[in-house]
């Protein structure tokens, strides 16, 4: 019991990690409205956090370039696993307009392993809270493949 | 057998003291000290299995004794007037005068008092002395051994000035043995001196300005306390004939009288034991080598006066002066312990620590229920292991880096990782529940039940007394610092300090059954009201340990996460790489909140209010 | 010690927490409420202690699971003795060893923001705790008596009529144990401020679990003495509790965080100097 109680909470608690890679902030303002009581994604028990020791979710905006990748890296390795990435916005899944810039590597899958990709410019709060559920669902089935 | 141990107790260090002198070797001196903890030791534990006894030794009963008690009283100031005009220090001079003066009048002006019978009497109070000053004062003897030698090979000296030190020091405890066991309000008073000279004379050792400095101010501080001593013991002897402190301490013999000479007596106590606005000259020992900085806080001195106050105790129970003092003490409870928390210098933050607990067990003896006066006495035994140890393990880190800035010994744990843990331990037994400190901290909040403004006093001054503690060992054990080659030790120096911490932990724990033996018989059957609640709590954190223990063992081997700094790699413990990848260095410090705990300001208001008070505590006894 | 008293600590080691819990559940959901959104499920905070449990992670010190789970078991055991009928005043010294090991922790980590956390933890336990001390003196004094049976037992008329101005201090202990507005300086309650999560930012995975269970049995403790004011009987106990409960949250959501020195120059003092104020008046009656 108290390990199915264990699985359960694994999926019905992620807190989220927002970390702007650079965005021009219109991705962030959507982020943010998800924790407004018009979507207020508490209800699916997510939090935003701001230390990526407590977060179980990593939401990245924006695209990386030559100065952010070392800390984007850096969170995402700071992070205790099981852990998810979340891609939101053109320019965080592709690079979007900026990808041939000469600072700019790309979309955040150049340096860490994304798990969801949020398409947009910039992504609808409900596409950003689909991709966390959509995310949850996969944790689960690793959860499931690892027992 | 009884004479037998006493005399080890009180002779024995004293003669070993002038055998120093004779012994310039090394090896000679190691041995001897070493053999002298050893004697005491054994003579302290065999006394301790004959209590509660009375005796009546002829070194302290005979005619010859108490003429040699007698003429201390006039040896020992004529000694610090001499050393006033040397110096050309006023107050020394006066206060010498002042205590010539009036041990004249009492020789001459005033009839003798009745013969003293019994001129031993050891119950649980002074077995209690006994026990902590040949115990605790013998192993910081012997720290002293190895501390001396660095500190010589320091000061380059071309004579070493050893002999002298151990010489002093020996004899020191000596004299607090006497102190502890004499019945005889004139031989205690001989002592009482004999403790001024001892620690005027330590103090000074070094000799530098400093150091002289420090030293006459201990010399004309506790001198006024011998004045405020001798001019209480005059007006006994004047209204009742008597010198038996046995007797005096009856409060059958006080009633419908004015406590005035117990008030003297108190704040006589009060400057020995450093409490507000006398503490002065207990800074002032921080100058001094750690052993001696050591003994003066925790095993002699001090202790000396919050003896002398629980000894009292028993008349002040219900009277006006008993509550004035009890406020007396849990202000300066309160006012030390602020005082500490504003302190970044270790020592001081000890010293201020000092003067708060004791400020403690004389609000305690202020409140003068047998309940109060064990828990006291409870305090005063854990007190003087636990600071005992805390001033050997600054004084050993103290040593090996050179600062005794708390901000200086931030990561200590790294490089002198016993002393520091040590430290750590210390530090946590001042405060944490159910050792014996926070025991007696406890026992004494829940007996101060007459007086409220104390209790909040007291309330106040222990949540102060927390914070400035965790982050004592916090600020030790602190993560960032990077290692250092750690520093050589010596067996002789971590020997005392581990003794010292199986001392702490084991008083610590021991303090309810302590306390229960204290107690009158009839209510020391079983352990009295919440001090039952303590054993079980001592199973828990027994538990706790273990569980502890083990994590610490899987998690000891674990690779450490990287700091959180913000998203900012660090590419070395202690930095962090920031603009254009330059390496930056992380730099921390202790908020010290100077502008509510500053010394400067708190002193002199505290000062004041605690003059004040102490202006009560005479005046009130004097109406 | 007899049977029942066993009964009694047992209960208390396993539903204090639990029902500490649950109080942090019920905080949320009435926080959500309060800002016009529908809020976690009740159980939330179960979920997210499950799901910290299984977390793997490095540890930021060596030092921080001993310290965690002597902070636990301290927690526990002020629970316990409360239950089982102890001194409230050593109840409560056991339970602020407790906050020490949680700051101890922090300063053995090697973030800054675990490190500054723990200055102001330990600030925030300096200013509650004296009066908090305070209004257990009172308590026992109008009960005459310092174990928590006698001074649940005394109340043919409840306490908080002899004693109406504790309850500012008391209330201010609340804030600060829940580490709700405007007191949660040290613990920062709401995400991204300028301590990320102050005391809390090194603890992670297991050992969080294990400090938010023991934050859970602070709170039982906090809130169960605060309910000593109305003892007349369990349920006007568990009313005065939730009083003091909704009291804080309804303050957290209509202020904004004050800093150290406001609450210790300030807001200590004050509430200080009420509940002293209480106590002589009880010695003058």
């Amino acid at each position: 019991m108290f390990g199915s109680f264990l699985k359960t909470s694994q999926v019905k608690s992620p807190w989220l990690l927002h970390f702007d890679c650079g965005s021009c902030n219109g991705c962030d303002i959507e982020t943010l409205a998800c924790l407004t009581p018009v979507y207020d994604v508490e209800r699916f028990g997510i939090i935003n956090v701001g230390n990526p020791r407590h977060a179980d979710v990593l939401v990245v905006t924006g695209t990386v370039n030559q100065r952010n990748a070392v800390i984007l890296k850096n969170l995402y390795d700071q992070m205790p696993s099981p852990k998810l990435v979340i891609a939101v916005g053109a320019c965080g899944c592709s690079g979007g307009v900026f990808r041939e810039a000469p600072n700019v590597l790309g979309g955040i899958d150049k340096v860490i392993p994304v798990d969801v990709y949020v398409p947009g410019c910039p992504a609808k709060p409900e596409a950003i809270m689909d991709a966390v559920v959509t995310g949850l669902a996969k944790l689960k089935g690793i959860l499931e493949a690892s027992k | 057998m009884i004479d037998a141990y006493i005399g080890l107790l009180v002779l024995w260090p004293v003669a070993a003291g002038l055998a120093c002198l004779g012994l310039r070797g090394q090896a000679a001196r190691s041995a001897l000290v070493l053999g002298t903890a050893a004697v005491l030791a054994a003579a302290a534990v065999g006394l301790a299995t004959q209590a509660p006894l009375t005796a009546s030794p002829a070194f302290l009963s005979s005619a010859t004794a108490l003429h040699a008690a007698k003429g201390a009283s006039f040896l020992f100031p004529a000694y610090f007037l001499f050393v006033g005009l040397k110096e050309k220090h006023a107050l020394v001079i006066g206060f010498a005068l002042l205590q010539l003066g009036l041990a004249a009048f009492g020789e001459f002006g005033l009839p003798a008092p009745a013969l003293v019978q019994t001129a031993v009497v050891c119950d649980g109070l002074s077995l209690a002395l006994v026990l902590v000053v040949s115990l605790v004062g013998t192993l910081i003897s012997v720290f002293a051994l190895p501390y001396m030698r660095h500190h010589e090979e320091h000061l380059h000296l071309k004579t070493s000035r050893q002999p002298q030190f151990f010489m002093i020091l020996l004899a020191f405890l000596g004299f607090m043995n006497g102190l502890a066991l004499a019945n005889d309000l004139h031989v205690f008073s001989a002592f009482y001196e004999a403790t001024t000279l001892c620690s005027f004379l330590l103090l000074g050792h070094d000799q530098t300005a400093e150091a002289k400095k420090s030293g006459l101010r201990a010399l004309w501080m506790n001198s006024m306390g011998g004045v405020f001593l001798h001019a209480g013991i005059l007006l006994i002897q004047k209204q009742h004939g008597l010198a038996d402190i046995q007797a005096l301490v009856d409060p059958a013999l006080w009633t419908g009288l004015s406590l005035l000479p117990i008030a003297l007596l108190a704040v006589a106590a009060c400057v020995k034991a450093a409490q507000l606005p006398f503490q002065a000259w207990l800074l002032g020992a921080m100058v001094a080598p750690t052993p001696v900085s050591a003994l003066l806080h925790s095993s002699t001195m001090v202790k000396v006066g919050v003896f002398l106050c629980l000894r009292l105790a028993p008349v002040l129970e219900g009277t006006t002066t008993g509550r004035v003092l009890t406020l007396a003490g849990a202000f300066t409870f309160l006012g030390a312990s602020a005082l500490a928390l504003g302190q970044s210098n270790a020592k001081k933050i000890l010293a201020y620590s000092t003067a708060a607990n004791l400020g403690l067990i004389i609000a305690c003896a202020g409140i003068g229920t047998p309940v109060a006066i064990a828990a006291g006495v409870v305090l005063m035994v854990v007190h003087a292991a636990t600071k005992g140890l805390l001033f050997l393990c600054v004084g050993d880190m103290e040593q090996a880096i050179g600062s005794r800035d708390l901000e200086d010994l931030r990561g200590m744990i790294a490089r002198t990782p016993v002393t520091a843990l040590a430290a750590a331990a210390g530090s946590m037994a001042m405060i944490l529940p159910p050792l014996g400190m926070l025991a007696g901290k406890w026992a004494t909040l829940e007996a101060a039940s007459a007086s409220p403004m104390s209790m909040v006093m007291m309330a106040v001054g222990s949540a102060l007394a927390v914070v400035c503690w965790v982050r004592f060992t916090g600020t030790l054990m602190s993560g960032v610092a990077v290692a250092v080659n750690p520093a050589p030790t010596s067996s002789l120096s971590t020997g005392p300090v581990l003794t010292m911490l199986a001392g702490v932990v084991g008083l610590g724990m021991a303090a309810p059954w302590l306390n229960a033996m204290l107690l009158p018989v009839g209510q020391a059957i079983m352990l009295p009201d919440g001090w039952a609640l303590l054993p079980p709590l001592f199973i828990t954190a027994m538990l706790a340990w273990i569980l502890g223990m083990k994590v610490l063992g899987r998690q000891s081997a674990a690779k450490l996460a990287t700091p959180y700094l913000g998203g900012l790699p660090s590419a070395a413990p202690g930095s962090f790489v920031g603009a254009l990848g330059r390496n930056w260095t992380l730099s921390e410090g202790n908020e010290y909140a100077t502008e509510l705990f500053g010394e400067a300001k708190l002193t002199k208001i505290a000062g004041v209010l605690a003059s004040v008070l102490l202006l009560a505590l005479v005046g009130g006894a004097l109406l | 010690m007899n049977l029942n008293t066993l009964y009694l600590a047992v209960a208390g080691l396993v539903l204090a927490p639990l029902l500490g819990g649950l109080v942090a559940g019920v905080d949320r959901v009435v926080t959500a409420k309060l800002q016009s959104r529908m809020g976690p499920p009740l159980f939330q905070p179960f979920y997210d202690v499950g799901k910290l449990w299984s977390k793997v992670i490095a540890p930021a010190s060596h030092w921080q699971g001993l310290f965690v789970r002597w902070a636990l078991v301290a927690s526990l055991a002020s629970d316990v003795v409360l239950a089982a009928g102890g001194d409230v005043l050593m109840c409560f010294f056991v339970q602020a060893a407790s906050a020490s090991f949680v700051a101890l922790g922090a300063f053995c980590g090697n973030s800054p923001y675990g490190k500054l956390g723990a200055q102001r933890e330990l600030f925030q336990l300096l200013a509650y705790e004296p009066v908090f001390m305070v209004g257990i003196l009172c308590m026992a004094k109008a009960a005459g008596g310092f174990d928590a049976f006698s001074i649940m037992a005394a109340q043919g008329q409840p306490l908080l009529f002899k004693l109406p101005l504790i309850v500012p201090g008391l209330l201010f202990a609340v804030l600060v144990k829940l580490r709700k507005s405007p007191f949660d300086i040290a613990a920062s309650h709401h995400m991204h401020q300028e301590v990320v999560r102050g005391v809390y930012t090194d603890y992670a995975g297991r050992d969080f679990a294990l400090l938010e269970i023991a934050h859970w049995a602070d709170v039982t403790v906090v809130l169960w003495i605060c309910s000593f004011l109305w003892a007349t009987g369990p349920l006007q106990m568990l009313a005065t509790g939730l009083v003091f409960l909704f009291a804080a949250l309804i303050i957290d959501n209509i202020s904004a965080r004050l800093t150290w020195r406001t609450m210790l120059k300030t807001v200590a003092p004050l509430t200080l100097i009420l509940a002293t104020a209480n106590l002589v008046w009880l010695y003058l009656e």
